[in-house]
C-alpha cells in the first residue's frame, strides 16, 4: 500500500510534525555525542565537563531513583524549592504589574511620570542585581526578587499596551449605556485588557524561569535546581550536572507551554486576538 | 412574522416609578451621569409629536495645531416625540459630529441641547446609541451584550435575563443568544446592537450609520425589521445615513445639510405610511429631489 502524503489532512500534518521533531531531536543528540567525543579527545580531559549523552542520562536515572549522589536529596525536592520561588516572584510581580500597568495605561501625567523609572531600570539584565539581591534579602527571597524584577517589566509595558489599545468606542458604547468611569473600568476596560496580560504572562514566564536559575548560582544554601547544578559542577558531577541542565529546559518548556496555551484559551474566549 | 411582533407589541410590565434624575436649575450642569432604565418614561407626559429634544446652535469647532475645522455652524432642530428623523448630508459634512455631541461623546464648542426641559451634559443612558462599526463587547455573548445597560441600571438578574431575550427575539436572534460577537455576521451584529439600545427604552435614540457596513440585500432587510419595530412600539430615534433611499424609507422627516460647516439646508416632510414601497412614483420623485439639493451642496463647494 502506498503512502500519500495530504497537506489538507490535519492527521498527516500533525504526524509530518511529528516525524520532523523526532528526526530533528535524534540529530541533536548525535551532534551533542560527537561534542563530548571532540572536547574529551581534542581537549584532552579524563572528566570532560562536556558530559556525554549516554553519561548524563544514566546520571538523571540515578537522579531520579535516588537523588543527587552528594546529599542524597530527592529530585523533587530540589526542583519544588525553585518552582516555589519562581512561583512567588511571579505572583509579587503581578501584583505591582497589574496596579502600575493600568494607572500608567489610563492616565497620561501617571506615565510620563513614571516612564523615566522604567526606562532606566529596564535594560538592566535582571541577573545583575542577584548579588545585591541576594545580601539584600538572604539567598531565598533574593532569588524571588530577581524574578520579580524579570518577569515585571513585559508585564508592565504589555498592560500599558493593552490599556492605551482600548477600542474606543467601546468605552463610547458603554458610556452610552449609563456606564459610570469605575463601571468602564471594570467592565470594559478590565476585559480588554486581559489578552494583553496573558501575552505579558507568557513573556514573563519564559524570562522567569531563566532568572531563577541563574539567580540560584548566587546561592550559598542547598535549595533549587540552579543551585544544583553549581554544586555538582563543583564537585566535578558534571553528568549529573547536565542532567540538571536536561529538568531545567524541561520544565521551561512546561511553563511556556502551559502559558501559550492557556494565554491562546482565554484571548479566543474575550474574542480578541492579540 | 407575527410572533415577532407580537412580541415587540407585548406590554412591557409596570415598573415602580422610578428615580428621577435631580432637578437642578437649567443652567447647572448635572453631574451624576444618567445612568437609569427606561428614561422614555420621565417624558410621557409630553405628548406623541410634540418637541421632546431641541438641539439649539450647535456649533463645533475642532482645534489642532495647525489649523481649525468648523465641523457644525448654527445646527437648530426641534425633535418630535416618536418621530423617526434622518440626518444626509455629503461625505464629511458633520454627520457623526452632530450626533456625537447629541450623546454626550463630545462637547460642543457652544450650543445647547435639552430633552424635556432638561440640558444634556455629558453622555448618559437616556440617549441610546448605535454605532456603524457596531461596538459589542466581544467577550460578552449576544444577552449579555444586551444586558449591559440594565446591568449598569442595576435591573434584577431575572428580569434583566427576560427583557434581553424578549428583544433578541424580537431582532430574530434567538438562536444566537448564547454566540459570541466574532461568530455572527454582520447583519446580525447590527440587531444585537440595535436590541441593546432599545431595550434601555432610551428616551431618544442615536443611529450613526447603522447600516453603513452592511450589504446592500442585508440593509433593506434590516431597514424593513426597523420599520416594523417603530411601528408597534414608537421610538424617538435620531438616524445618521449616506443613502437618501434608506432615510425616504424610514423616516418621518428628512433633514438636509449643508457642505461642512453643516447647517441644515432643508427639512423635508415624508407623509407616506409604512411600510413604503421604494418604486412608486410619489418615492422616486421625492429622492431625486433630495439628491438635487445634495448636488447643489456639490456644486457650490466647487
Ligand atoms: N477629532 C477630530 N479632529 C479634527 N477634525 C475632525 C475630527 N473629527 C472630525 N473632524 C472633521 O470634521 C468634519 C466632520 O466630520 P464627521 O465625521 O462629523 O463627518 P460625517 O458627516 O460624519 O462624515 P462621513 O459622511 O464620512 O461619516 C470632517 O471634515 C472631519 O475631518
Ligand atoms: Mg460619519
Amino acid at each position: 500500500m502506498k503512502f500519500r502524503y495530504d497537506k489538507h489532512n490535519k492527521y498527516h500534518r500533525f504526524g509530518r510534525t511529528c516525524v520532523i521533531t523526532a528526526i530533528s531531536l535524534v540529530v541533536l543528540l548525535w551532534v551533542w555525542w560527537i561534542l563530548s567525543i571532540v572536547v574529551q579527545k581534542g581537549l584532552d580531559f579524563n572528566n570532560s565537563p562536556l558530559a556525554s549523552p549516554q553519561d548524563t542520562f544514566a546520571a538523571l536515572a540515578d537522579l531520579i531513583k535516588n537523588g543527587d549522589p552528594m546529599e542524597h536529596r530527592s529530585l523533587s525536592s530540589w526542583v519544588w524549592s525553585s518552582l516555589f520561588k519562581f512561583l512567588k516572584g511571579f505572583v509579587l510581580a503581578l501584583a505591582v504589574a497589574l496596579p502600575f500597568g493600568l494607572l500608567m495605561g489610563s492616565f497620561k501625567t501617571a506615565k510620563e511620570f513614571l516612564s523615566p523609572w522604567i526606562e532606566i531600570l529596564r535594560p538592566i539584565a535582571p541577573i545583575a542585581w542577584a548579588p545585591i539581591f541576594v545580601i539584600m534579602f538572604q539567598a531565598t527571597n533574593g532569588s524571588v526578587m530577581v524574578v520579580f524584577v524579570g518577569i515585571f517589566f513585559p508585564l508592565l509595558t504589555n498592560i500599558i499596551f493593552g490599556v492605551e489599545k482600548i477600542d474606543k468606542t467601546l468605552v463610547d458604547a458603554a458610556k452610552t449605556l449609563g456606564a459610570s468611569n469605575g463601571q468602564i473600568f471594570l467592565k470594559v476596560l478590565v476585559p480588554s485588557t486581559i489578552p494583553y496580560l496573558m501575552n505579558g504572562i507568557k513573556i514573563g514566564l519564559g524570562i522567569g524561569w531563566m532568572c531563577i536559575v541563574a539567580a540560584e548560582l548566587y546561592n550559598t544554601t542547598l535549595s533549587g535546581i540552579g543551585y544544583y547544578v553549581k554544586f555538582m559542577i563543583d564537585n566535578s558531577s558534571y553528568d549529573y550536572a547536565f542532567a540538571g541542565i536536561i529538568l531545567i529546559a524541561v520544565l521551561g518548556l512546561l511553563t511556556t507551554g502551559v502559558a501559550e496555551y492557556l494565554s491562546k484559551r482565554i484571548s479566543k474566549r474575550m474574542g480578541m486576538d492579540v | 412574522m407575527p410572533e415577532e411582533q407580537t412580541l415587540i407589541t407585548a406590554k412591557e410590565p409596570e415598573k415602580k416609578p422610578m428615580a428621577e434624575p435631580e432637578k437642578k436649575p437649567a443652567a447647572k450642569q448635572p453631574k451624576e451621569r444618567v445612568r437609569a432604565d427606561r428614561t422614555d418614561e420621565l417624558y410621557k407626559n409630553i405628548p406623541e409629536g410634540d418637541t421632546l429634544m431641541k438641539i439649539d446652535h450647535l456649533r463645533v469647532v475642532y482645534k489642532t495645531d495647525e489649523s481649525e475645522t468648523v465641523a457644525v455652524d448654527d445646527f437648530t432642530l426641534d425633535v418630535k416625540k416618536g418621530e423617526l428623523i434622518s440626518i444626509v448630508g455629503p461625505s464629511g459634512c458633520g454627520k457623526t459630529t452632530i450626533l456625537r455631541c447629541i450623546a454626550g461623546l463630545l462637547q460642543p464648542t457652544s450650543g445647547k441641547i435639552t430633552i424635556g426641559d432638561k440640558e444634556c451634559a455629558g453622555p448618559g443612558s437616556d440617549r441610546g446609541m448605535v454605532f456603524q462599526d457596531f461596538a459589542l463587547f466581544p467577550w460578552r455573548t449576544v444577552r449579555q451584550n444586551v444586558e449591559f445597560g440594565m446591568e449598569i441600571a442595576g435591573v434584577p438578574k431575572e428580569e434583566r435575563t427576560e427583557r434581553a431575550m424578549r428583544y433578541i427575539r424580537a431582532v430574530g436572534l434567538e438562536k444566537f443568544a448564547d454566540s459570541r460577537i466574532h461568530e455572527l455576521s454582520g447583519g446580525m451584529k447590527q440587531r444585537v446592537g440595535i436590541a441593546r439600545a432599545l431595550v434601555m427604552h432610551p428616551a431618544v435614540i442615536l443611529m450613526d450609520e447603522p447600516f453603513g457596513a452592511l450589504d446592500a440585500q442585508t440593509r433593506n432587510i434590516m431597514q424593513e425589521q426597523l420599520t416594523k419595530i417603530i411601528q408597534h412600539s414608537a421610538r424617538t430615534i435620531i438616524f445618521v445615513t449616506h443613502s437618501v433611499d434608506e432615510a425616504l424609507f424610514l423616516s418621518d422627516r428628512v433633514v438636509v445639510l449643508t457642505k461642512r460647516p453643516s447647517t441644515i439646508y432643508k427639512v423635508i416632510d415624508v407623509p407616506w405610511k409604512r411600510p413604503r414601497d421604494r418604486a412608486s412614483p410619489e418615492f422616486t420623485a421625492l429622492r431625486k429631489q433630495i439628491l438635487n439639493y445634495l448636488e447643489v451642496q456639490n456644486v457650490m463647494e466647487g
